[in-house]
C-alpha cells in the first residue's frame, strides 16, 4: 500500500504525473477493495466526484488551478452536503438529503477539493469508539477487532488506512483527537470559531468545532488555511484573520516553552504509554524546546463538567428531530403526541437517548442550579487554569488519551467508563483551545498519540511544533499492515 | 446518587422519548452511573464565579433585520415524508 498527503498528490498533479481522474480512480478501488472490512465510508458520492475530477483535469491543463483542484477528501456524515444524503449516524436522518452545503464544504469546494464520500460516526457524534453509529463500527485498520476511536472514527480510518488522502471531522470532547490517536495519524481541532458551524448537524453548539485528519501537520495547515473564516452564517464563527499556516512550519521552535500538566500522570496511565510519551519529549528538547512542569488543578474535573454541559446542549439541539419536516417518520400512530414519541424513540440509538435524557434531567426545575450552572461555573476555573498556566508557556503538552485503541465491545455498555477515556482532550474543548494530537510511539505494536493545547487562535503554533517534531521522527509515516481485500 | 425508575419514564416523557421497559433498567442503571460522576461538582468552591456560557465569551453578534433569503418552500419540504398543498401532514389533534 502506498499512502499519498495532500502535498505529495497536489505535487503529481501540477507536474502532470496523475490526473485527478486517476487519483479519484486509486482511491475508489481502494475503497471497494477494503471498506468492506474498514466500514469507514456510509455514502460515496462517486459519480459526482468523478465528474468533478474530470472539470479539475481540464482545469490543470489550462493552468487556471487554485490551491486544492483535483484534491479528493472525505467529509464526516455530519457535515450538510447539498444533494448528498448526512445521516449523522443516524437511523433519524438514514434519508435526509441537505438542500445546502455546509461552509466548511463549501470552502474547500470553492478551492477545488472534491468530496469523494461521507465517512462513518457515532450516532449524533456522541461517543468516543464509532460503536454508537447506526451503521455499524468503523474497525481500526492496525487490528480490525479494536476501535478506530470515536467519533470522528471513519474519517481517522479512511485516511490511516489510505482510502482518502486527508478528511474533515468535528471535536466535541475530543471526537478528532482521539481517533488520530488511535489511528496513529494527525488529527487537528481548531480553536472555538475558527472555522464555521453552519451546516455541521449540532451537537453541543459551546464546544462543536470542524477540524482536520490528516498524514502529516504540513497538510492540515495546508486544508486549514481554505477551511477556515469567518462566516457571517455562523454567529459564533470569529471575525479574525486566517494566518497563511503552511508558511510557517519550519519556524525555529528553539527557546520555545512547552509546560507539561502533573494531573495528566494522576491515575490511569499505563507505564509504557508514559515511557512512549517521555521518549517524544526528548525528541521535541532536541530540538530547542524547554519543558516546564505546570499545574492545571481543576483537570479532573473535566468529565464530569463536560458530562453536565455536552447533555444539556444536546437535549435542546436534539429537540428538532420529530420526524415532521425530515427525519424518521413512523407511519402507524394516529396520534400527535404518540407521533413525536415513537419517531424518537425508532429514530435514535441507545447512547443519543442517555445523552438526552441526561441533559433533561440537569436542565430541569430544582436541578438547574444544582447541576447545569455549577458546571457553567466549574468550566470557567477549568478555562482560567489554563489562561494562567500560558502566562508562563507557549504550549501545553500530554499524552491524548491513557491507552492506545481498546477492542470494540470492551466499553460499550459502561457508559462512564467510555466517557473517562476522554479525560485528556475535554479541556481543550471546554476552554475552546485549539489542539492537535500527532502520532508519538508506539504501545503494545499500536500506534499512541501527544496531543498539543495551544492559546486562542494559535493553531499554527500547534502546526509548527508538530511540522518539525515530523522532520525528525517517522511514527507519522508508519502504515498499517497490509489488509486483505474482501 | 440514585435515580429512580419512575424518574427516568418522567424525564423520557418530558423528552418525548418512549423507554421500552426492557431498556428502562439499563438506562436507570446507567444514568445513576453518570449522575454520580457528576457529583463530584458538588465539592468545587464556585463562590463569585461568573458562569461560563461561551468558550470566548463573546457578545452576540447581530445583523440588521432584513430578508436575505428567499422562500424555498418546495426544496425543503423535499425531505418530509407527508406533506399537502404546502403544509406539513401530522396526525390529526382536532376532533
Amino acid at each position: 500500500m502506498e499512502r499519498y498527503t495532500l502535498k505529495n498528490l497536489a505535487a503529481m498533479l501540477l507536474s502532470k504525473d496523475i490526473s485527478s481522474q486517476e487519483i479519484l480512480e486509486m482511491y475508489m478501488q481502494r475503497i471497494s477493495d477494503y471498506d468492506k472490512s474498514l466500514n469507514c465510508y456510509i455514502t460515496l458520492n462517486k459519480d459526482d466526484a468523478f465528474e468533478k475530477s474530470i472539470q479539475a483535469d481540464r482545469l490543470i491543463e489550462s493552468g487556471n488551478t487554485l490551491s486544492l483542484t483535483g484534491i479528493p477528501y472525505a467529509g464526516k456524515d455530519i457535515f450538510c452536503t447539498q444533494g448528498i444524503k448526512t445521516t449523522c449516524g443516524s437511523k433519524m436522518l438514514e434519508n435526509f438529503i441537505p438542500p445546502y452545503d455546509a461552509t466548511v464544504i463549501s470552502n474547500l469546494s470553492n478551492q477545488g477539493a472534491i468530496l469523494m464520500g461521507k465517512t462513518n460516526m457515532d450516532e449524533f457524534a456522541m461517543g468516543s469508539s464509532n460503536e454508537t453509529s447506526y451503521f455499524g463500527p468503523a474497525h481500526n485498520p492496525w487490528d480490525l477487532a479494536r476501535s478506530p476511536g470515536g467519533s470522528s472514527g471513519g474519517s481517522a480510518v479512511a485516511v490511516a488506512a489510505g482510502l482518502a488522502p486527508i478528511s474533515l471531522g468535528t471535536d466535541t470532547g475530543g471526537s478528532i483527537r482521539q481517533p488520530a490517536a488511535f489511528t496513529g495519524i494527525t488529527g487537528l481541532k481548531p480553536s472555538y470559531g475558527r472555522c464555521s458551524r453552519y451546516g455541521m448537524v449540532a451537537f453541543a453548539s459551546s464546544l462543536d468545532q470542524a477540524g482536520i485528519l490528516a498524514l502529516t501537520a504540513e497538510d492540515a495547515a495546508i486544508l486549514l488555511e481554505s477551511l477556515a473564516g469567518f462566516d457571517p452564517l455562523d454567529s459564533t464563527s470569529v471575525e479574525t484573520d486566517v494566518p497563511k499556516y503552511s508558511q510557517s512550519l519550519d519556524a525555529s521552535i528553539e527557546g520555545k516553552t512547552v509546560g507539561i500538566p502533573k494531573e495528566f500522570f494522576d491515575e490511569g496511565l499505563d507505564s509504557e504509554s508514559e515511557k512512549v510519551f517521555f521518549n517524544a519529549i526528548k525528541i521535541y528538547e532536541s530540538l530547542g524546546v524547554q519543558f516546564q512542569d505546570i499545574s492545571l488543578p481543576h483537570l479532573s474535573l473535566s468529565v464530569p463538567t463536560y458530562y453536565v454541559v455536552a447533555p444539556a446542549e444536546c437535549s435542546s439541539n436534539l429537540a428538532r428531530y420529530d420526524g415532521i419536516r425530515y427525519g424518521y417518520r413512523h407511519d402507524e400512530t394516529d396520534d400527535l403526541d404518540n407521533f413525536y414519541l415513537t419517531n424518537r424513540q425508532i429514530g435514535f440509538g441507545a447512547e443519543v437517548k442517555r445523552r438526552i435524557i441526561t441533559g433533561t434531567y440537569v436542565l430541569s426545575t430544582g436541578y438547574y442550579d444544582a447541576y447545569y450552572l455549577k458546571a457553567q461555573k466549574v468550566r470557567q476555573l477549568i478555562s482560567e487554569d489554563f489562561k494562567q498556566a500560558f502566562k508562563s508557556v507557549d504550549a501545553i503538552m500530554g499524552p491524548t488519551t491513557q491507552t492506545p485503541a481498546f477492542k470494540i465491545g470492551e466499553k460499550i455498555d459502561d457508559p462512564v467508563t467510555m466517557y473517562m477515556n476522554d479525560i485528556y482532550t475535554i479541556s481543550a474543548n471546554l476552554a475552546g483551545l485549539p489542539a492537535i494530537s500527532h502520532p508519538c510511539g508506539f504501545v503494545q505494536s499500536l500506534p499512541f498519540g501527544l496531543q498539543i493545547i495551544a492559546p486562542h487562535f494559535a493553531e499554527g503554533e500547534l502546526l509548527n511544533l508538530t511540522h518539525l517534531f515530523q522532520q525528525k521522527t517517522d511514527w507519522h509515516q508508519k502504515q498499517p499492515p497490509d489488509l486483505k481485500k474482501v | 446518587m440514585s435515580i429512580k425508575k419512575t424518574d427516568i419514564a418522567y424525564i423520557s416523557s418530558l423528552s418525548k422519548l418512549k423507554i421500552e421497559d426492557i431498556e428502562i433498567d439499563n438506562f436507570t442503571r446507567q444514568i445513576s452511573d453518570i449522575l454520580e460522576m457528576i457529583q463530584q461538582l458538588e465539592k468545587v468552591d464556585t463562590d463569585g464565579i461568573e458562569p461560563m456560557a461561551h468558550p470566548l465569551n463573546m457578545k452576540q453578534r447581530l445583523r440588521m433585520d432584513e430578508v436575505t433569503e428567499e422562500n424555498q418552500r418546495d426544496l425543503y419540504q423535499e425531505n418530509a415524508v407527508e406533506v399537502e398543498q404546502g403544509f406539513y401532514k401530522v396526525p390529526k389533534v382536532i376532533d
